[in-house]
């Protein structure tokens, strides 16, 4: 006997009742895969804001320089460093890091004078796409700085408007110069907000009077397939002059902060499959319950236990597999549409704000990977054949007189 | 007819069924008072710790303040608003408050950094985190005109210890330099680093003194409510009692702007998700209606050839979704319970999880989930239940309305 041809028979019998069942799977697979892309978006997000935007994967120094910061703690052959990284598959931007004081009007507050490379530092984290107000640096443009927007709201000041910066140069002297803002930006994190003052790398040396060397360099895989802890071994290994840190050890709250967030997302994931797996697990038994009388006629014409648990297992591939094909048609287009265009909370919002010192952006993306769409399916597999079993294995096994009169 | 009686007969009559939708249910209300109330509880905490760390729930201030703070502006009748204002009711405490920005010097060092002065007679540690959170010393008594409480992060930077001596500099209101000298009485820790870092507690005589400020004059008064969630009805009465006055009358949510965003925004994005989980038990609560109503055609067909009319079975069918509902939230509220009963009472601390502080716009938050429910919540989610069970019925009901009689009793 063709069991298959059977239980597409018995499938296209029931009509009504098949595509009651398969609709209801496919609309909680749909919104199952849809939750499954909104929470991935969130921590992706989360992560690409707290390491992509201003830290990096990994940061190199001059050795102390993290215990205590000071202008003459430089790395000093810094092109042929990112050379070196180059090779190895990072990118890297120097920076130049400085204290100082900036005053507009009567206000004046503390600030932590920041001297990037313009080109690389666009290669290894987005800083430049996150002006709130103004414009990113401009290479001919060296009086322009870029602020945070706190130290904004505290210095009162818009763009466009001046600013006097002065400090400590390297030379000893009283370092003291005039500035525009030319950018405000979102926010990019606590300290940043608050104190952060940005520059060209050229304009930074200028007002410092230092010739050589940056403080800093931050660095980026150029593929996210490489394993970033043994590279910095190696690292620190060739680099005995320089410190190599990656985004963990320079911020282990943040990585404990990652694991623990991934932890509730599973709890997340967990407790919507527990809704989708009470409704496949309900609308199984009901389409296989249901049918035992049908059942005990098949066996009363001679057809085997085992031969009808088959069928009935069958059946039930047969309807989760239609029940998934619609699931993936509904929700992967509808997580790709929201990983371009973005759920928007922003009228919520003044402005951006920072969670545990992380930049957050009232912006939600789905980020739709295969985990969010194979989980799913496997899943919604997994349940049906759990629902089905008790039901069928009933039907094998009952006398088919009792499933005859079975209700 | 007793159609509520037939409601519950047919659903006892598919007892298994029933009961694992019912449960579905149950469990929806179990998800959804766990989100709630956990984003309830953690909301109410950051909204009172962001009002004692100054602002309160209601602010008093100079016009234009809140977008443009700046030391020259004075808020003169300070006091009489702060001793009317303990006297309405839902008011139960206000203080009168200035705050700005200040250069600290000890040494050779100085940093940059913001004040809070206020009166030690006035200040109790419940309407304010800074003399809540002394670790060292204590605060200023009202005869120490020189007393300085300062945060545990500034006080390193600045290698300060009790009794030692701290340089304010500020401008004053006409825009002159003005410089005080201090001794610093206590040290406190709030957790929250910009918080810890640049902020520093005076007497409110001093710094009127100072600034050159009138002797009733302050920055602002911050009012204390009994529930947070009474401020803009506050606002509104305060307004309309001192409209003509020279004042700005701002609840928590124009002053703490950052927070109130936030706020807002994890409660949408906590209700989205809460609402994909609610469809989906409603996705599974129409799938079991509708097979019942497909296989009682027979049945249902008959009682219409006996006189049933369509509205009435229509009516059954939407009543049968009620009773679901009504089950459901008692299985709900059953497993619920226990729940909520020990996460109100104890919650779950992740203290030893973070190992620092954890702060959200600008706020720190307790690594502790416990929950609070308030009672707009609680009647949401019972709302919200009805809603989905009976609206997933309606389809099922139509159905089953437009059965026609006799052929559906010639069907098998």
């Amino acid at each position: 006997m063709n069991l298959f041809r059977l239980a597409i028979k018995n499938v296209l019998r029931s009509r009504q009742r098949s595509a009651v069942t398969v609709s209801a799977m496919a609309f909680a697979g749909a919104i199952m895969i849809f939750y499954a892309s909104l929470l991935e978006g969130w921590y992706v997000a989360m992560k690409q804001n707290a390491i992509g935007l201003e830290m990096g994967e990994m940061q190199v120094h001059a050795k102390g320089y993290r215990d205590d910061p000071d202008l003459y703690k430089l790395v000093t052959d810094e092109k042929r460093l990112v050379g070196v990284l180059r090779k190895k598959g990072l990118l890297a931007a120097p920076r130049l890091i400085g204290g100082g004081l900036a005053a507009a009007g009567s206000n004046s507050a503390g600030v932590m004078i920041r001297g990037i490379d313009l080109e690389l530092e666009q290669q290894v984290t987005l800083l430049h796409r996150h002006v709130w107000h103004g414009q990113w640096l401009a290479g001919d443009d060296p009086a322009g700085v870029v602020i945070g927007r706190k130290l904004a709201k505290s210095l009162a000041v818009k763009v466009g408007d001046e600013l006097v910066l002065v400090g400590q140069a390297a030379d000893g002297s009283m370092a003291n110069d005039l500035y525009r803002v030319r950018g405000i930006l979102k926010s990019i994190g606590a300290a940043t907000d608050s104190g952060g003052l940005i520059m060209s790398g050229a304009a930074f040396r200028q007002f410092m009077s230092l010739e050589n060397g940056v403080h800093e360099l931050v660095v980026k895989r150029i593929s996210p397939a490489l394993e970033l802890t043994p590279l910095a071994q190696e690292l620190r290994g060739r680099l005995d002059t320089l410190e190599v840190h990656t985004w963990q050890e320079l911020q282990p709250v943040l990585a404990r902060l990652f694991e623990m967030s991934n932890i509730s997302l599973v709890i997340m994931l967990l407790i919507t499959y527990a809704a989708v797996g009470i409704l496949t697990l309900n609308a199984m038994l009901m389409s296989v319950f249901e049918r035992i009388p049908e059942f005990g006629v098949m066996k009363a014409l001679g057809v085997s236990g085992l031969n009808l648990f088959t069928l009935i297992v069958i059946e039930t591939l047969i309807l989760t597999t239609f029940a998934v094909t619609l699931s993936l048609v509904v929700g992967v287009p509808l997580s790709y549409h929201f990983s371009r265009v973005p759920l928007d909370f922003s009228w919520l919002l003044e402005s951006s704000t920072t969670i545990a010192g992380i930049a957050f952006e009232p912006q939600w993306y789905c980020h739709l990977n295969s985990s969010s769409v194979i989980l799913p399916t496997l899943f919604m597999y997994l349940v049906a054949l759990i629902a089905i079993f008790y039901p069928a294995a009933k039907a094998a096994l009952i006398r088919p007189v009792q499933a005859i009169h079975h209700h | 007819m007793r159609i509520h009686t037939m409601a519950c007969r047919s659903l006892r009559r598919n007892l298994r069924r029933s009961l694992i939708t019912a449960f579905s249910i149950g469990f929806g209300v179990f998800l959804a008072v766990t989100f709630t109330a956990s984003g309830d509880y953690s909301y109410t905490n950051m909204i009172e710790t962001s009002a004692v760390m100054g602002l309160g729930h209601v602010t008093l201030q100079p016009v234009g303040y809140n977008d443009s703070p700046s030391l020259s502006m004075e808020l003169a009748e300070a006091e009489m608003f702060h001793r009317e204002l303990t006297a309405i009711p839902g008011v139960e405490a206000a203080r009168a408050r200035i705050a700005g920005q200040a250069m600290f010097g000890a040494g050779a060092k100085s940093v940059g950094g913001a004040f809070m002065a206020i009166d030690p007679d006035q200040e109790t540690p419940a309407y304010n985190l800074l003399t809540r959170s002394i670790t060292q010393g204590a605060l200023f008594d009202s005869d120490d005109e020189r007393g300085v409480l300062v945060g545990e992060r500034m006080a390193k930077k600045l290698k300060l210890r009790l009794g030692k001596k701290l340089i304010i500099t500020v401008t004053d209101k006409n825009g002159e330099i003005a410089s005080e000298l201090t001794r610093v009485r206590g040290i406190f820790r709030t957790g929250e680093h910009s918080v810890d870092s640049s902020l520093v507690l005076l007497p409110l005589t001093m710094v009127r003194k100072l600034l050159r400020y009138g002797s009733d004059s302050a920055t602002y008064v911050s009012v204390y409510l009994e529930d947070h969630r009474q401020a803009t009805e506050m606002v509104n009465y305060l307004r309309t009692r001192w409209g003509q006055k020279d004042v700005e009358i701002l609840p928590w949510q124009k002053t703490q702007g950052e927070l109130a965003g936030l706020v807002a925004v994890d409660r949408l994005f906590n209700y989205l998700l809460q609402l994909l989980v609610g469809l989906v038990i409603a996705a599974g609560i129409m799938n079991t209606m509708l097979m019942s109503v497909l296989e009682r055609k027979r049945e249902l067909g008959i009682m219409m050839a006996i006189g049933m009319r369509p509205g009435q079975v229509v009516g059954l069918v939407l009543a049968e979704s009620f009773w679901l509902a009504v089950v459901g939230l008692g299985i709900g509220v059953l497993i619920t319970a226990p729940w909520f009963y020990y996460m109100a009472v104890y919650g779950i601390d992740f203290t030893s999880l973070m190992s620092d502080e954890y702060s959200a716009g600008g706020v720190v938050v307790e690594p502790v989930m416990k929950f609070r429910l308030y009672r707009e919540s609680a009647a949401a989610i019972i709302g919200v239940v009805f809603t989905l069970t009976i609206a997933a019925g309606i389809y099922p009901a139509i159905r089953a309305g437009r059965i026609p009689p006799v052929d559906s009793i010639k069907e098998i």
